[in-house]
């Protein structure tokens, strides 16, 4: 039965001797680590001197954290780094559990105990991300300020719940549906509610399909930079809306630049890396149902 | 501890016209093992599935301990059901399987570790309990599935092919032992299978399904000796009864071959007494030897199972080739392209023109 | 009794069993629906309201900068698109679709050869998927200021720096081709994300099958053709989908690394320039985001319906 035993390694499809695979192992390295290349080349500037970052590119440097604190000092009229990732955790934080609170029974209607139209009721929530940001924002914005709501962490966890629950839901859905029917028909016959068919028998199940949809959430809120440079430019700032200010205070300062980026973009690098294991496996389960 | 009874009971599935359960009617007595036994599509699952709640009823009513359940939910109709896969929960233990139905009773954790401690001793499964089912063997998954219904205690047992995963040697075995256990624990219990064999083995009676019309109820002996209509005649018994289609048409009377037909006396006078058209003879392998005289053919396959062997003739009959089994004894010296004669030990079956039995 | 009376008795008892029915099939039916309410219900407030008013100002002449007051002008910013006035947003329409076309596909091509790389056991597999992996999880305006002074800049840039050791002059990359450089960085970033889809799809592979391909004689190039491809397809789809879905509203990476060239202006990017961007026109603009809108409809429910089993009920 496909759920207890993990799928057979396949058996690799390129190359059967070993000398053929020990040249496609050294080109799959060569390959990755010129994909990597350019962050570490960003890693390395951030530990330089701007003189040294800005001549001719070399590996050779007394290595500094000079820039680093330079950029985390809170400076009179700029955003401080401390701040903006304080607003960035909670922000990335609140809206991935109220989208995951939100999407899994939405899932749960589109696959175990489907409503009549869920074709189209899931097309529905992918719609909504047709529709251009940056031809809302003007109607947004007036909202929002009519709301009391610009510069408010309030807003942002609002519109990247809405912006990722349909994702959520499409990928919890299908890894609903892969969950065998009899398991929930047992559950219903041994007198279990729907919370508790939810909470005991499914959850435990596509555990890792949850952790994989949750990780992208939290990718696409942490990185977002339109709406929070939009509505937030000064009040609860991101950590994407202080990268930025960065580039347009430090202009040409290559190694400042470099560590400001690192430091922006380290807790989500952080977090899929040592989350991937399971995206893949959460994907692997049923992302094509 | 019930009885159960079917009234008309329908399932007809929405944007179709045939309905896959065709006004069944059934009584089940207390504490006896019947099977629902037919070919893939013949309804028996689906009606199975009517009584545990997990299918509509359309028209008609199910009623458990003359309780009318048709429309309650599976939670309240007190049953227990083992899966053709099993179903059991991965996440959970054995003892958590077996326990889960007790948990969702509210039933406080010693009394239920000692419910399920006690299901577990029944079906050996008290070195498992720790265990989760991804590290236990298909025998030993089939045996969770089964002490995850006894714990329950329902009043009736819902079996659905819960066998058929099972490889033939460890089928046989758990046949008896499940059999065995049904006896002892004495709860009325409702059992699917595809497999006419396993049916005559453990049915106390046996109700045979075609296209979800109920063909016969019967104990495993009448439907065997009595079959009421062609397709069960055909169904029961393994290897199959020999159906020959005869046309009886004025004074040749009722002949394979040139060979006349016995019939006993009963079924001899209903046939006179019924038109002439197309009637179907049916014989079992065992009522069927080799003489030096009777239906002449050719051997094309013998089956030497040692302690029996079953013979394939052909024969011609009515201008066609059709195909005779013949049981004989073991250790036979009968082969392949051989001549043979076949003679009948016995009455024959017959069936009318509309497929039923004439006759008793 | 009469018979006559006994049929009726059961009869109606038939029919009132037979209402029973229907009702339960219908309080089922909400049920069935509940659960999904509260998203539903947040998702359409929290979008469609934006949505409308994007709508309403579609059919208005809202400039900012003038004093007039708003009217109401029906379609005409629609019907102006096809005009001379409007070409920039036609030539923004067809850098739209390039650079989503071009994205998609390339970063699907990688993907999936770096998926078939990665999927054999061989030493450090871990580490170097977590390498390939990482541009991914990164914040696309700090990946499009990366590339941009870094890679593509013609003082400070690798490639450039590369292409002097060989005596090559310097290219300024995102002047010279903007489209391209645009692509490049969004190609390395999706690329990660179709490995991981492909990934799946490659593990999710019945080893048995392929055996049995071996057995029968098939070359390697052979059984991925035959065998592993068709069996991507749901995968490959998937990734096309939701690449598609977010790499049209590209925007971030536009502003950072070409700023308003227009060989690079996709749609958003414009409708940005042409409202909030100095250009003022809001009704104009929110017509634009409006075609976007329709147009993506009519795409995704064409691919939708080619799509092999993305929407199958399993129920």
């Amino acid at each position: 039965m496909a759920l207890f035993t993990r799928a057979p390694k396949a058996e690799p499809i390129l190359g059967q001797n070993r000398a053929v695979a020990n040249v496609l192992s050294f080109i799959t390295w060569i390959i990755g680590l010129a994909f990597f290349f350019p962050l570490f080349w960003l890693t390395v500037n951030g530990f330089k001197e701007e003189s040294v970052a800005s001549a001719d590119p070399t590996l050779i440097f007394d290595p500094t954290l000079d820039r680093f604190t330079e950029v985390t000092e809170s400076n009179a009229g700029l955003l401080s780094f401390t701040e903006a990732f304080a607003n960035s955790f909670w922000i990335v934080l609140t809206s991935t559990a109220l989208v995951m609170l939100l999407a899994v029974p939405a899932a749960y209607a589109l696959s175990i105990r489907p409503m009549r139209m869920w074709r189209d009721v899931l097309f529905f929530f992918i719609s909504t991300k047709f529709l251009p940001i940056v031809g809302a924002i003007m109607p947004l914005w007036i909202i929002a300020r009519d709301l009391d709501l610009l510069g408010t962490r309030t807003i942002l966890i609002v519109l990247y719940t809405a912006m990722n629950l349909p994702l959520a839901v499409w990928m919890l859905r299908s890894f609903f549906a892969e969950v065998p029917k009899e398991l929930i028909e047992a559950a219903q016959i041994d007198g279990c509610s729907l919370m508790g068919q939810i909470r005991q028998v499914l959850l435990p199940i596509v555990a890792p399909g949850v952790a994989a949809t949750a990780l992208l959430c939290v990718i696409f809120a942490w990185n977002e930079f339109f709406l929070a440079v939009q509505l937030n430019p000064t009040g609860a700032s991101t950590i994407p809306v202080w990268v930025n200010s960065q580039q347009k205070f430090q202009g040409q300062f290559i190694a400042s630049l470099s560590a400001a980026s690192v430091l922006a973009t380290f807790p989500v690098v952080i977090a899929g890396w040592v989350a991937q294991k399971r995206m893949i496996r959460g994907l692997a389960m049923g992302a094509i149902k | 501890m019930a009885e159960v009874r079917y009234e008309a009971a329908s399932r007809i599935y929405p944007g179709t016209d045939e309905p896959a359960v065709d006004r069944l009617n059934l009584d089940i007595a207390d504490g006896e093992l019947l099977v629902l036994v037919g070919p893939s599509g013949s309804g028996k699952s689906t009606a199975l599935r009517m009584l545990a709640g997990l299918e509509t009823v359309n028209k008609g009513s199910i009623h458990i301990n003359d309780v009318d359940v048709t429309l309650k939910p599976p939670q309240d109709r007190d049953i227990a059901m083992v899966f053709q896969n099993y179903a059991l929960y991965p996440s959970m233990t054995v003892g958590e399987n077996m326990g889960f139905a007790l948990k969702q009773q509210g039933i406080p954790k010693e009394e239920r570790t000692k419910q399920v401690l006690e299901a577990a001793k029944i079906l050996d499964l008290e070195p498992y309990l720790d265990r989760k089912p991804k590290n236990l063997s298909g025998g030993q998954r089939q045996r969770v599935a089964m002490g995850r219904a006894i714990v329950r205690s329902p009043q009736v047992f819902l079996m659905d092919e819960p066998l058929s995963n099972l490889d033939a040697k460890l089928r046989v075995q758990t046949r008896t032992e499940l059999a065995d256990l049904q006896a002892r624990l004495g709860v009325t219990t409702v059992y699917v299978t595809h497999d006419q064999v396993e049916a005559l083995t453990m049915g106390h009676r046996v109700a045979v399904l075609n296209f979800g019309v109920l063909q016969q109820v019967d104990t495993p002996a009448v439907l065997y000796s009595r079959p009421k209509n062609r397709f069960v005649a055909g169904f029961i018994g393994s290897p199959a009864m020999n159906l020959i289609d005869v046309d009886v048409s004025g004074d040749s009377g009722l002949k394979i071959g040139d060979l006349p037909v016995p019939l006993s006396p009963e079924v001899d006078a209903a046939l006179n007494a019924m038109a002439p058209g197309k009637y179907t003879v049916g014989m079992r392998p065992e009522h069927l030897k080799f003489a030096t005289e009777g239906i002449p053919g050719e051997v094309s396959v013998v089956e030497d199972l040692g302690s029996e062997s079953f013979v394939h003739v052909t024969v011609d009959h009515q201008n066609e080739s059709r195909t005779i089994e013949v049981r004989a004894e073991g250790e036979t010296t009968i082969k392949r392209g051989d001549t043979v004669h076949i003679a009948f030990n016995g009455p024959a079956h017959l069936f009318g023109p509309d497929g039923e039995r004439v006759g008793d | 009794m009469s018979n006559a009376v006994i049929d009726n008795e059961v009869e109606s008892k038939q029919e009132s069993h037979e209402a029973e029915v229907k009702r339960l099939e219908k309080l089922e039916g909400w049920k069935r629906r509940i659960p999904i309410l509260p998203a539903l219900i947040f998702t359409i407030l929290v979008t469609q309201i934006p949505f409308l008013f994007t709508l309403f100002y579609s059919l208005t002449d809202w400039r900012i900068d003038k004093t007039d007051p708003r009217q109401f002008i029906g379609l005409e910013n629609y019907t102006s698109l096809t005009s001379e006035s409007e070409k920039f947003f036609r030539d923004a329409a067809w850098v739209s679709v390039q650079m989503t076309v071009l994205a998609v596909l390339l970063s699907l091509i990688v993907g999936t050869m770096l998926a078939i790389l990665l999927d054999r056991k061989f030493f450090g597999q871990g580490f170097v998927r977590t390498l390939l992996i990482t541009p991914f999880l990164v914040m696309p305006v700090v990946a499009g200021l990366m590339w941009k002074t870094q890679m593509f800049n013609s003082s400070f840039g690798l490639l450039n720096w590369a292409l002097n050791g060989l005596g090559l002059d310097s290219i300024e990359y995102a002047t010279r081709y903007p489209l391209a450089s645009v692509i490049v960085v969004l190609v390395w970033q999706w690329s990660p994300f179709m490995m991981l889809i492909v990934l799946a799809g490659l593990q999710g592979q019945d080893q048995s099958v392929l055996e049995a391909a071996r057995v029968d004689g098939a070359t390697t190039f052979g059984i991925f053709r035959q065998i592993t491809f068709p069996q991507l397809r749901p995968f490959l789809e998937l990734g096309t989908l939701l690449g598609a879905i977010y790499l049209i509203q590209v925007y971030d990476h536009i502003e950072v690394i070409v700023g308003g060239q227009p060989g690079a202006n996709n749609l958003p990017f414009y409708i940005a320039q042409r409202s909030i961007g100095g250009g003022n026109r809001f009704g104009l603009a929110s017509s634009y985001s409006i075609i976007v809108v329709i147009a993506s409809i009519i795409i995704a429910n064409i691919g939708l319906r080619v799509l092999s089993g993305l929407l199958e009920d399993d129920s």
